[in-house]
């Protein structure tokens, strides 16, 4: 399974690499479950990150499935 | 829970009991469902109550002589509901439901001596369980006494219609000149019905032995008879026992035991508890005409139906009305969520839900507890580790962050190298009114010089999470701390603490402060306004404190507002058994609900009880607020929120420790990040859980050369930290005042490999 989760607003430049964040690949994990998605990532450090309409959307929800199951 | 702790729970609960009407009726008519359609105006539905239960409905509910009036809850208040007028209304208005279902057609063969009621109920109940049946009778039609009635009680037609129906369930009538002796020889079968009902022949009335009176059954193996003269209810009670040789019957035919787990006539015995305190009496209505009730006088009759449930505890609690069922039905989803394999848990929110306010328990005619039963569904779930790891989690922290190192103390008083007493205030106390919680202490100085002081926090949250490992070893830690201390009697400013510390650590013999001040007396005034008492759920139990508040207030001259449920009866304010943690949203309500109980401004002495009603805007007081008037906050003043109890909890201790001339070693390095934050993004940190602490923490390890994102466009910057479970995330900018908070979310999923 493999999901894109990219926000309008992409303008974001990671410090102190200082590049431009892009679409990646990243594993999350939780409660013994992975999952692969696409994320913004910098291309040089790999530093991912979760904007906040993810955090409290689809990532809370999985979550609470996972913590349910 | 297993299959035996189910029962016994559900054994408990008697919502499920049977109305007074229904335990009544010797046929088991649901009366109070028949009523409540009746009240609806939907006739229909009314009739497929009777005819689920009655044998030839449009017979049986025009001859019943209502058994149920006499146990009717109604009847002291305005008279029993008039089942019998509203039956034969019903009755008369509808038509039948259609053809009758019959199992399939059986062997073994039923003679049915005699037509009257009783004799065409066991035909009619044996014919449906597909047995043959022969009914013998007497002249051109069957229907013996029935016969002679007269057209306005049961017309002839009508009648000849239900012995129609019954004819279509394979039930054949057969005219005989005598039901005599010679009949039963000459028709073998192998089971017989003798309806003494019917005129039956003097050779053969010789031959009845007088019955089994449960089982109908005569000493002669297969006979069986019913209908016997002298009882009550003529027409009724010959249905009755028609319909108890009729079980008697099939069992016989399956040879079966006549008597085992067979479920006896109740006589309107039942356990339903139905409260009648506060029902107006409503008087009889009275049919205008003489055939009965008219359509509109008899749904406002039937609107007189108090329809009789017990529901005593659901009906006070917003927790448990708001998942639509009722204790027995409760222990049945939590038996389920817990035996479930695969899938998802649903009732895992239910039960982390419950504030186990013991408030349920108080009011049950039965002692139902919800929150042992919670209690004991949550230990289950930590220990298999089905627990959801968010469940409890900020409540949790919130406690073991009270007992850290930044915030814990306890200390003898200031040039005193023993205690006689030491006073505990409680994490939320000092947490929300640190300056409230010095001057108290000041105040018992004053009595007891040699006071000393403990912060700290009593593992309620533990104990409520179900985390009985970590619950024990936070007691034996603090048994060890308090016996290092010279096992001083321990003072409370909290209901919980003492509630935690009078049941697991008896030991301490602790006592209420409010108790001490009202043997030592206060100078101060009252508001002069009316409050309501809202009485802490921890004090249910705990009469001796709750009186001693009362008297403190008798004795400022403090009016009190009337507050109904108090006391023993009192509320949870939604913080309670950790609600507020797994289900914030039922909190709130439980909160409004709470406050809209009094159009007076709330008093109460439990800290966050007077947190959890502010939040609703209600103007709520602390009882510190009326002793100490000097250090008096606004009713109208906000809660302190989950942010400022933390750094209040430090400031505390920096007060205190400053008295002895020491101070907390060293601080967070993270302490001193200064933020600001608007009130918008204040109540957005609030509702998420995040902690100013935390996006302090975020900031300081951001400002230590840690990664983050800057907007090309505007220069926003965005940090996160893993903070033990949680990733938090804050955005923000660089400000000369420090750094100005924009937003802050988390989320608890792992990101492989770390965050930003």
């Amino acid at each position: 399974m493999s999901l894109v989760f990219i926000p309008e607003d992409m303008d974001w430049v990671c410090e102190p690499c200082g590049e431009r964040l892009q679409p990646g690949k990243v594993e999350l994990t939780y409660l013994g479950n992975a999952f692969h998605v696409e994320l913004p990532v910098c291309p040089k450090c790999g530093a991912v990150y979760i904007y906040e309409e993810l955090a409290l959307g689809r990532i809370h929800e999985v979550e609470q499935l996972l913590e349910d199951k | 829970m297993d299959q035996k702790e189910l029962r016994e729970w559900e054994a408990k609960c008697i919502q499920e009991e049977p109305p007074a009407c229904r335990a009544g009726c010797p046929l088991n008519v649901d009366a109070r469902a028949f009523v409540l359609s009746m009240a609806r105006g939907d006739l229909d539905a009314a009739r497929a109550v009777l005819e689920k239960s009655m044998p030839l409905a449009a017979v049986t509910a025009r001859l019943c002589e209502a058994p149920c009036e006499v146990y009717c809850i109604r009847k002291d208040l305005g008279g029993a509901i008039a089942v019998g007028g509203l039956e034969r209304l019903c009755i008369r208005e509808t038509s039948p439901k259609g053809k009758i279902p019959r199992l399939p057609a059986r062997p073994r063969k039923v003679a049915v001596i005699g037509s009257g009621p009783s004799s065409l109920t066991v035909a009619f109940d044996l014919a449906r369980k597909g047995h043959p049946i022969s009914v013998y009778h007497l002249g051109e039609k069957p229907g013996g006494w029935l016969r002679g009635l007269d057209e306005s009680i049961l017309p002839q037609s009508v009648l000849d219609a239900e012995l129609q129906r019954l004819g279509s369930l394979h039930v054949t009538f057969v005219a005989v000149p005598a039901l005599d002796a010679a009949l039963i020889e000459a028709h073998p079968a192998d089971a017989v019905y003798v309806g003494q009902d019917d005129t039956i022949a003097p050779d053969l009335l010789d031959l009845l032995t007088p019955p089994d009176p449960e089982t109908m059954a005569l000493e002669r193996p297969g006979w069986f008879t019913g209908g016997l003269a002298g009882r009550e209810f003529r027409f009724i009670s010959a249905v009755s026992q028609g319909r108890e040789a009729a079980v008697s019957i099939d069992r016989f035919l399956q040879n079966a035991s006549l008597t085992s787990s067979r479920v006896p006539l109740r006589d309107g015995r039942t356990d339903l508890f139905t409260q009648t305190f506060g029902i107006e009496p409503v008087e009889r209505v009275v049919p205008s005409g003489q055939g009965g009730f008219t359509r509109d006088e008899a749904v406002r009759e039937a609107g007189r139906c108090i329809d009789c449930q017990c529901l005593e505890c659901v009906k006070h609690c917003v927790y448990l009305a708001e998942h639509g069922g009722y204790p027995k039905s409760y222990a049945r989803r939590v038996f389920n969520n817990s035996a479930i394999v695969q899938g998802m848990r649903q009732a895992n929110t239910f039960i982390n839900s419950c504030s186990m306010c013991g408030q349920c328990e108080t009011l049950c005619p039965n002692d139902f507890s919800m929150a042992d039963m919670c209690l004991d569904a949550r230990r289950e779930m930590v220990n298999l580790n089905r627990m959801p790891p968010s469940a409890h989690w900020f409540a949790l922290e919130e406690m073991r962050s009270a007992k850290d190192a930044q915030a814990a103390l306890i200390r003898h008083a200031p040039g005193a190298s023993a205690s006689d007493a030491i006073f505990f205030p409680g994490c939320q106390l000092a947490g929300i009114r640190p300056e409230q919680t010095l001057r108290l202490y000041d105040r018992l100085l004053e009595i007891e010089p040699r006071t000393g002081i403990w912060l700290d926090c009593c593992a309620a949250p533990a104990h409520w999470a179900g985390r009985q490992e970590e619950f024990v070893a936070i007691l034996s830690e603090m048994e060890k701390i308090w016996s290092g201390m010279g096992r001083p009697m321990v003072v409370t400013a909290c209901s919980t603490c003492l509630k935690m510390f009078r049941e697991h650590l008896p030991a301490f013999g602790a006592v209420s402060v409010w108790t001490l001040l009202s043997e030592s007396g206060v100078q101060a005034s009252s508001t002069g306004r009316p409050l309501a008492l809202s009485d802490p759920c921890t004090s249910r139990h705990d009469a001796q404190t709750r009186d001693a508040v009362r008297s403190l207030l008798a004795r400022l001259g403090q009016p009190l507002a009337e507050l109904p449920m108090s006391g023993e009866l009192t509320e949870c304010c939604g913080f309670g058994g950790l609600m507020d943690n797994a289900n914030p949203a039922l909190a709130r309500k439980v909160a409004q609900a709470r406050v809209a109980q009094s159009e007076a401004d709330f008093l109460t002495y439990c800290a966050m009880c007077r947190e959890q009603l502010s939040r609703t805007g209600k103007p709520v007081l602390h009882i510190l607020d009326l002793l100490f008037p000097e250090t008096a906050r606004p009713a109208q003043e906000p809660p302190a929120g989950i942010s400022a109890r933390r750094v209040n909890r430090r400031r505390l201790k920096d007060e205190l420790l400053a008295r002895h001339g020491l101070d907390r070693g060293p601080k967070e390095p993270w302490e001193d990040v200064r933020l600001v934050v608007s009130g918008e993004v204040a109540a957005m940190l609030e509702e998420r859980r995040i902690l100013e602490d935390d996006v302090r923490r975020v900031l300081f390890a951001a400002s230590k050369g840690g990664r983050v994102l800057r907007h090309a466009g505007d220069g926003r910057i965005i940090a996160a930290s893993r903070l033990g479970e949680v990733t938090f995330w804050v955005e923000y900018r660089e400000g000369e005042d420090g750094y100005e908070i924009l937003k802050a979310w988390s989320h608890r999923m792992r990101i492989t490999g770390g965050d930003l």
